[in-house]
């Protein structure tokens, strides 16, 4: 165990160095620098080589790289070259606001897709289920831009009854967030509530037509017992499962919600940095990013070992 | 799961039918709005009576950097500079300088090296500190000296600063430079407290203190960034608002989004494309005033080693005749239509511009704004004169923005009505200065935002090796004159000069000049009191909430 331990120890160690040297060339291989975009139209070469010099980007790129690991280790993230604040305080702002938008998304996804899934298996060939594939259709295919936008016309400015824009925390005022919040977790859980629907109704067909669900009717249950406390309830673990694996995909339309309804979350910040070329905060970012991600990962195949033996025997046999 | 195609037609459009009306409901409410307003017409000002009290939203179209006078580089900056750090200088709205935290305009010596500036009395810092002479020379010497000052360049022909007695300091010049209160005017002129700086040091910006109608409060990375009203400040009696948020909307159609729900009150440029929107919604206003600056095309003479490098004939590909031969040139001014320009690329709501002086500006004359009208049967002449065997090739690195895209085409198409084959090269724009300072390029459109002072127009462009003549222009006469015009105090005489400039620049056309932008700000009718002068600052210190 101690030596799959360090093995998947070391794993994460050299995936982590891969992506922090992917990104730090990568965003200096951009056209333009954090010079260039901080100076904009004013050109004088005097002062963009004074100006690379004080970030240090006249080094080369491997030294500059083994700088910031050296103060990234010592949780010195840097400061931020377009706004001259900490980068740890920046992300450390923002984090909480797409995490919270995030678990808001899930819970009106899981809402949305249960009934709508639900409803489409019990009421077969009948105008619901047409209306609820049409809406999972409509949520898979409908870009969350185009989504967002369209809510802010109608909610906000035809019949303005949700605001535009901003956040407010939910420890700080409830009722006030849910109502900067309902709109973007909506447009960004639209997506997931579409895949959880279309997962939830096969699961949910299979399981009606189960030997298990004829016995529970054949004992004289009735239709809603049958529904929700047998089919629906062995359905949920497929849908469980879809949750856990379409995270990412929702954290990365956070991405694109964040910026229509100008939350100052994650993805905000991301697309902000890359605009303004903000190699420290982009830098800082991703790095946050991908040590959560490799984390995580360790976390679950180390749970997997525990669960079932065979998985660290196995990795060392191979 | 069964295709949509294959149910029934009736619940289809039963259902599209709400969301249908809902749509276009929401589409044409902005189209739908009364446009018989009386509001006042479109302006830089807005003098309406205002109440004290709320909170002004702002939507700045991107981040301002460092909150730091001395290390603040973007021109959105400036925006919330205005509202929490003064300067010994300001602009009015016929962009005349004017005292600010100065008494009088300074009094120049003689030999025009030395600037004596009386400050005004009675004023406090945010921190309650007292502004006096020492604290502005703490705040001039540390623009001219910090490490990374981004106001050392601006302040390069000072020699020193010298406190007189506490209300009076003395700036010693290199030599004689004209330029000097627009430059105070401007970043290089904000003071800060003397007692933060040594407590912040670089940290300053975190938390700026000045003076300023507004105070500092917070700001979130990315978000916003918030100002108090300040009770210390010397005439707290005119500012009406208690609070103001700065929040930073990329995407222009939300910002514009947002000022329709109501959830900002004061939107920073808004986009060409929804001028219209916003202008015919009885529930907005739009406040505008003619950049200081331009847009134009600079012509590569002779760039060939890179900005700030002595200009040599260029070599091929970027050698050409737009480069050796003058008459290229005049054809291609000749055969572009800056009217059409304007009314196609931007509905009208620009001005076509012949040079680098707005027609606000004091400094403008007939010289100034001379133009050469449109003329494609005399740009073939010209060209058929020159023995150039049409079309004439050339390249043009243009923005790869949806604006830059369709002026390019506009003079693509208007080019080849007079002889030449434009072909576009699209560039992103840190990508296009990078290319253009090496010299990269045959043409290039780029345009100027604009100061205050025509020698900050004019200077680092025409200057042989300026900071910013990329184009590689040198003439021992236009290099004469600038440096004349930089040393005379005289307005109506620096007026002359600077159309003689101006003339001989038609005559080489290092750039070809099309057309001035309008600053634009969107406002809620809610609130007035909001200006905006040629500088496109928006200030905010008297807006507030109509009564």
């Amino acid at each position: 165990m101690r030596r799959y331990l360090l093995r998947r120890l070391l794993e994460s160690v050299v995936t982590l160095v891969l992506v922090t040297m992917v990104v730090f060339a990568g965003v200096r291989a951009l056209p333009g620098d954090q010079v260039r975009a901080l100076v904009g139209e004013e050109s004088d070469p005097a002062v963009l080589e004074q100006l690379r010099h004080e970030y240090g980007l006249d080094q080369p790129i491997p030294v500059q790289y083994v700088r910031y690991v050296g103060k990234a280790l010592s949780g010195d993230l840097g400061t931020s070259a377009r706004t001259g604040l900490p980068v740890a305080d920046t992300i450390g702002h923002a984090l909480p606001v797409t995490l919270q938008l995030s678990v808001f998304s899930i819970v009106i996804a899981v809402l949305i897709g249960i009934s709508a899934g639900v409803v489409a298996a019990v009421r077969r060939r009948t105008a619901a289920e047409w209306a609820a594939n049409t809406v999972a259709l409509l949520g898979l295919s409908v870009p969350n831009f185009w989504f967002g936008l369209m809510a802010v016309l109608v909610f906000a400015i035809a019949f303005p009854v949700l605001p535009a824009s901003g956040f407010v925390s939910v420890f700080d005022n409830p009722v006030e967030s849910f109502r900067h919040l309902l709109m973007p977790a909506v447009v960004l859980g639209s997506g997931l509530a579409a895949v959880i629907m279309r997962q939830c109704r096969s699961a949910m067909l299979e399981a009606l037509g189960a030997d298990y669900v004829r016995t529970a009717r054949a004992k004289g249950l009735g239709g809603a017992q049958v529904v929700l406390g047998h089919a629906l309830r062995n359905s949920l673990i497929v849908v469980t499962t879809i949750v856990g694996l379409q995270l990412g995909v929702l954290i990365s339309g956070a991405v694109v919600t964040e910026q229509i309804f100008v939350l100052p979350g994650f993805g905000k910040l991301t697309i902000d940095a890359v605009f303004t070329r903000d190699y420290p905060l982009i830098q800082g970012v991703v790095l946050v990013t991908a040590t959560a991600y490799i984390g995580l990962n360790l976390l679950v195949d180390l749970l997997y070992s525990v669960i079932d033996p065979r998985v660290r025997v196995g990795g060392a046999v191979a | 799961m069964p295709s949509p195609m294959s149910e029934p037609v009736r619940p289809k459009m039963a259902l599209f039918r709400p969301v249908a009306v809902l749509l276009v409901l929401a589409l044409t409410a902005g189209a739908c709005s009364s446009i018989d307003s009386d509001e006042p017409a479109d302006t830089g000002t807005d003098n309406r009576p205002v109440r004290a009290g709320g909170t002004l939203r702002v939507a700045l179209a991107e981040e301002p950097d460092r909150l730091d006078p001395t290390l603040a580089r973007t021109l959105v900056g400036r925006t919330v500079f205005n509202a929490i750090c003064e300067k010994l200088y300001d602009v009015d709205e016929n962009l005349n300088l004017v005292p600010q935290l100065a008494s009088a305009l300074p009094e120049i010596s003689a030999d025009g090296k030395t600037a004596t500036i009386k400050i005004r009395s009675g004023v406090k810092f945010a921190d309650g500190t007292t502004l006096d002479a020492a604290a502005v020379k703490t705040s001039l010497d540390r623009h001219r000296t910090l490490t990374g000052s981004a106001r050392a360049s601006e302040m390069s022909s000072v020699d020193g600063v010298d406190v007189v007695d506490p209300s009076t300091v003395a700036i010693r010049l290199k030599g004689p430079f004209a330029p000097l209160t627009a430059v105070l005017a401007d970043r290089a002129g904000m003071i800060m407290s003397p007692a933060a700086l040594q407590a912040r040091g670089e940290d300053f910006a975190a938390a700026p203190v000045c003076v300023g109608p507004f105070k500092f409060d917070s700001r979130v990375a990315q978000d916003r960034i918030e100002v108090v009203k300040d009770p210390n400040y010397y005439d707290a009696a005119k500012v009406k608002a208690d609070r103001i948020v700065y929040s930073i909307i990329a995407d222009s159609t939300t910002r514009f989004n947002n000022l329709r729900s109501g959830d900002v009150e004061v939107l920073d440029r808004p986009a060409a494309t929804d001028v219209d929107a916003l202008e015919a919604d009885s529930n907005l206003r739009l406040l505008t005033s003619e950049s200081l600056g331009y847009q134009g095309i600079t012509v590569n003479l002779a760039n060939r080693n890179g900005l700030g490098k002595p200009p040599a004939p260029l070599a091929a590909p970027y050698a050409g005749p737009m480069a050796a031969d003058v008459r290229a040139r005049r054809a291609f001014e000749l055969s572009l239509d800056r009217e059409a320009i304007n009314r196609v690329v931007f509905r009208g709501k620009y001005q076509p511009a012949c040079g680098p002086i707005s027609k606000g500006s004091p400094y403008s004359s007939d010289a100034a704004q001379e133009c050469a009208a449109h003329d494609p049967a005399a740009a073939k002449q010209l060209l058929a004169d020159a023995g150039l065997t049409t079309p004439v090739k050339v390249t043009m690195v243009i923005g790869n923005t949806p604006d830059g895209r369709r002026l390019g085409e506009a003079i693509q198409a208007q080019a080849s009505e007079g002889g030449f084959d434009v072909q576009l090269q699209p560039t992103e724009f840190s990508a296009a200065l990078d290319a253009t300072d090496a010299g990269r390029f045959q043409m290039f459109q780029i345009g100027w935002s604009g100061r205050v002072d025509p020698d900050g127009n004019i200077a680092s462009f025409l200057t042989t090796q300026g900071a910013q003549n990329i184009g590689g222009y040198s003439d021992p006469e236009v290099d004469q004159l600038i440096a004349q015009a930089r040393a005379v105090n005289d307005e109506a005489r620096r007026r002359d000069l600077y159309g003689q400039i101006i003339s001989k620049a038609h005559e080489d056309l290092p750039i070809i000049y099309l057309y001035r932008t309008v600053n634009m700000t969107g406002v809620s009718a809610k609130v007035g009191g909001v200006k905006m002068y040629g500088d496109g600052i928006i200030r905010l210190a008297e807006a507030g909430f109509t009564s």
